[in-house]
């Protein structure tokens, strides 16, 4: 294979990657997500990806679901348990997204602190709140947030590194 | 009583997906015919729901931090905003969202749910009636 037909190839794959995008499993990077997953974490916030928090952080949230983070969140029994199989299977297993406050937020793992430094401790009335992914990470919806769908608003500064 | 209106509520969804072969098996007028029964054992001396008692109750904060209007806002045909996230919420009006009050299972989680979160107790039968009432009023 010579120079050009590397690249084409390459181009050729690149292009189908791209290609491929939109249409992964579940419509979402992290996905396939479980529809029940969507319909009742979903509708008050964005689908949270399950690997981002650890096994023990998911469980304890799944157990506090009538008190969760200041609203009923409750469900009943078959689907609570469905949801939170789904997030045991797919939590993480590195200690760098154990959450290091009570209650678990995905918002406090070592982790979230090192990509996001103090932004997310700034919110406020005026200023979206950390659960608000989709405020600054445009396509989180779709489990989008790399830095291209990045827009800040008003207020905050990209965390300089 | 929770029984009896989950049997109701089947028999309506049955006869629905006979009658018209709709996956959408309810409508909020078939939910309120349930309350009826509820609020009708519940309270001796019911005399029928009110869009008035229920714009109230929509508005009131019952003695807490928020109102059904915090996140559902003052015009239910307009989106709302989670109080909490931000998050968008449609509309809960049926004229501006036909997709609200067609699932028995949706209506009583989100009334146990919500009812928990605004007045720290269930809504009575009458109360859920009555806000429906004012919910089908508003055009």
């Amino acid at each position: 294979m010579n120079k050009t037909h590397k690249i084409l190839a390459l181009l050729a794959l690149a292009a189908g990657a791209t290609a491929a995008t939109p249409t992964l499993a579940g419509g979402h990077a992290y996905g396939p997500f479980p529809a029940s997953y969507i319909e009742e974490c979903a509708s008050c916030h964005v689908a949270y990806p399950p690997q981002l928090l650890t096994a023990p952080g998911w469980a304890q949230v799944m157990l506090q679901l009538d008190q969760h983070y200041g609203v009923d969140a409750g469900l009943d029994a078959k689907r609570r348990t469905a949801i939170a199989d789904f997030l045991q299977r797919n939590a993480s297993r590195r200690d760098k997204h154990a959450a290091t406050a009570q209650p678990p937020r995905l918002a406090q793992t070592p982790w979230f602190r090192k990509e996001h430094g103090p932004l997310p401790q700034q919110a406020g009335k005026t200023l979206p709140a950390a659960a608000q992914c989709e405020s600054c990470h445009r396509a989180a919806e779709h489990g989008d947030y790399t830095e291209s769908g990045l827009r800040l608003p008003a207020g905050y500064r990209h965390m300089e590194h | 009583m929770k029984l009896t209106a989950h049997a109701l509520l089947a028999a309506l969804a049955t006869t629905a997906l006979l009658a018209g072969g709709s996956a959408q098996a309810l409508t909020a007028a078939d939910y309120q015919s349930v309350l009826i029964a509820a609020a009708k054992a519940a309270e001796p001396g019911f005399a029928g729901f009110s869009a008035e008692r229920g714009a109230a109750f929509y508005r009131s904060t019952h003695g807490g931090d928020w109102s059904c209007a915090s996140c559902h806002t003052e015009q239910p045909t307009q989106p709302g905003s989670h109080a909490v996230t931000h998050k968008q919420v449609k509309p809960l009006a049926p004229a501006a969202n036909p997709e609200r009050f067609t699932r028995a299972d949706k209506i009583e989680k989100w009334f146990k749910r919500n009812c928990n979160d605004v007045l720290k107790r269930a809504c009575t039968p009458r109360e859920q009636g009555d806000f429906i009432a004012y919910l089908l009023s508003v055009k």
